[in-house]
């Protein structure tokens, strides 16, 4: 039963670990649903600006990537926006997958897997997991919380 | 036989109507699931139960409930449900009721845990409803509730007081008061053996019971002990020790990367262990839930359950896990772990408040797929002694047995009481 579920969910890069440190947000998963060989790199797309695209490189071995994106990027790129969203994805040149968590049994990630907020260059930035368990970055300019 | 002797036959085969008074029946707490549960089972049973609210500040009630229990509110604090009073009458009660919501409780000590929820008007009309009694059995289910009763409640209803706490987690105010009132019901309800020794010892001559609370159901899916998935569940609160189990998770985190622990509840001090998830980068690892109504469904997924409470009554929770096959690994807190758990059988206990040996017993079940699946099996059998048909029917023979003596003190007993309360306006008058 489960492997058909699998089989049903579409392509997309899933979401294992999240590790928000040292000015980075570290990024662990598995590539599902397509193949994973080719040269592939992370891609931050800020949500509502077409052209706003931030990437870095990933490793990726079997189907397992990891990849980092740089907090200090993310400052120099706001503008004069109080909240700015950007939208993670692994591309290789060809297909867009989005990152999420869509393959556990965990309902509600949006309030159940949070992860710590840091804040550089006068921004605050959070990894989180949307309403449909899509992993995006929520910056924020002001004071800290 | 007379017509008046049969009447009285038949009065005590009659089941006198049972009333639970409860400090929130719309709440979330175990003591709330567990009283539903017997009510369900009561009511099944063919005894008429009514569940009384003292205060109710929510729109549903939040576990399954026979709809043939009745359910009544003292003090309704929903703010839809205050109407401005119009009149002057109406005005000057409306007026009064806000004055005595500012005081403090007179009859509840501070000590009480839920001191915070009675004020000068939530006592006096739960005094008034007490002194209304007149029939049945009455179970009061927290000691504020029990004082009350025990000096109220005064007119002829038998009375229950339940103990859901272990007796050593009372402050010290409320244990003079419990030794001072709790002689005054016909009987004291405790959940364990340790308790119900200890309250005989405090209360001499005093009825003390033990029955313990009995999970929902028996009939429940049994983990496969494949998934690595640890569950605690409970209020996010500091008796619960989630901040002792979440620094012990850190310390399997390396070893054991591919394992989760789920925490299931709500509560005040989430923000704090969510604080406590960060400082041990542990938010890949270790998940606030929040509340569940599928909590049977999450249980059957898990592999383990983990106890880490400093303190508790008969934790409920963990023997449902048992039900699911679960093993359980648990600091050996006051009271219950142990009155339940067998060490190394169906759990491992550990020394209470420790987290280095709540993380080395964890470790030992998730390096053990073939121990989780052996202790499992032992837990479901020590879960069946707290199943509804292992527990249900001791409530059944209290409430029938105390009904029955109550009758006869009545039939026999008051007639002499007449007598003398006669002799004595005699003895006045001369």
């Amino acid at each position: 039963m489960q492997g058909l579920g699998l089989q049903l969910v579409k392509p997309h890069a899933e979401i294992t670990e999240v590790w928000p440190r040292d000015g980075r947000v570290r990024l662990v998963g598995r590539i599902h649903g397509r193949p994973a060989d080719g040269y592939w790199r992370l891609l931050l797309t800020r949500r509502g600006r077409a052209g706003h695209r931030l990437d870095y490189p990933a490793q990726v071995k079997g189907d397992r990537f990891e990849s980092e994106l740089l907090i200090a990027d993310l400052a120099a790129a706001a503008d004069t926006a109080e909240v700015e969203e950007w939208d993670i994805h692994l591309t290789d040149g060809e297909a867009e997958l989005r990152a999420g968590r869509r393959l556990d049994d965990v309902h509600g990630k949006k309030k159940i897997m949070v992860f710590p907020e840091q804040r550089i260059h006068g921004l605050s930035v959070r990894p989180y997991y949307t309403v449909k368990d899509n992993l995006s970055l929520k910056c924020r300019t002001g004071a800290a919380t | 036989m007379t017509v008046h002797q049969i009447r009285q036959v038949r009065q005590i085969r009659t089941r006198p109507k049972v009333r639970y008074l409860l400090l929130h029946a719309y709440g979330r707490g175990g003591t709330i699931r567990t009283v539903m549960n017997q009510a369900n089972s009561l009511v099944q049973a063919g005894w008429e139960v009514e569940l009384v609210s003292a205060l109710r500040r929510r729109d549903d009630i939040q576990f399954p409930l026979d709809p043939r229990v009745t359910v009544t509110t003292v003090v309704d604090e929903r703010e839809e449900a205050y109407t401005p009073p119009s009149g002057v009458a109406g005005r000057w009660l409306g007026w009064r009721r806000g004055r005595l919501t500012e005081q403090p409780a007179r009859h509840v000590p501070a000590g009480e845990f839920g001191h915070r929820y009675f004020n000068r008007y939530v006592e006096q009309r739960l005094i008034a409803y007490l002194s209304s009694l007149r029939d049945g059995i009455l179970v009061t289910t927290r000691p504020a509730l029990n004082f009350l009763a025990a000096e109220h409640a005064t007119g002829g209803v038998v009375r229950v007081a339940q103990e859901h706490m272990n007796h050593g987690t009372h402050k010290h105010d409320v244990q003079k008061r419990i030794r001072e009132t709790y002689p005054r019901f016909d009987a004291v309800a405790v959940l364990t053996d340790r308790d119900r020794e200890e309250y005989e010892r405090l209360l001499p001559g005093t009825r003390v019971v033990r029955i313990p609370n009995a999970v929902h159901s028996l009939d429940q899916v049994p983990s496969d002990h494949r998934s690595k998935i640890a569950v605690a569940a409970g209020r996010l609160f500091p008796q619960k020790g989630f901040d002792l189990l979440i620094p012990a998770w850190a310390k399997l985190v390396e070893t054991y990367p591919d394992w989760q622990l789920r925490i299931y509840g709500s509560g005040e001090k989430k923000a704090e262990l969510r604080a406590l998830i960060e400082e041990h980068h542990l938010y890949n690892h270790v998940f606030l839930m929040g509340h569940t109504d599928r909590l049977d469904d999450e249980l059957a997924k898990a592999s383990f359950y983990v106890l880490s409470s400093r303190f508790e009554g008969l934790p409920m929770v963990m023997i449902e896990a048992m039900s699911h096959s679960l093993p359980v690994v648990g600091f050996d807190c006051p009271t219950g772990p142990s009155d339940v758990l067998t060490h190394g059988v169906d759990g491992l206990l550990v020394p209470p408040e420790d987290p280095d040996a709540l993380a080395d017993a964890m470790a030992k079940l998730m390096g053990d797929q073939a121990l989780r699946a052996d202790m499992g099996v032992a837990a479901v059998l020590t879960a069946a002694s707290y199943g509804p048909d292992a527990v249900h029917p001791r409530w059944e023979a209290l409430f029938g047995e105390l009904h029955e003596l109550h009758e006869h003190h009545e039939r026999h007993g008051l007639a002499e009481q007449g007598h003398r309360a006669a002799g004595a306006a005699k003895g006045q008058r001369a």
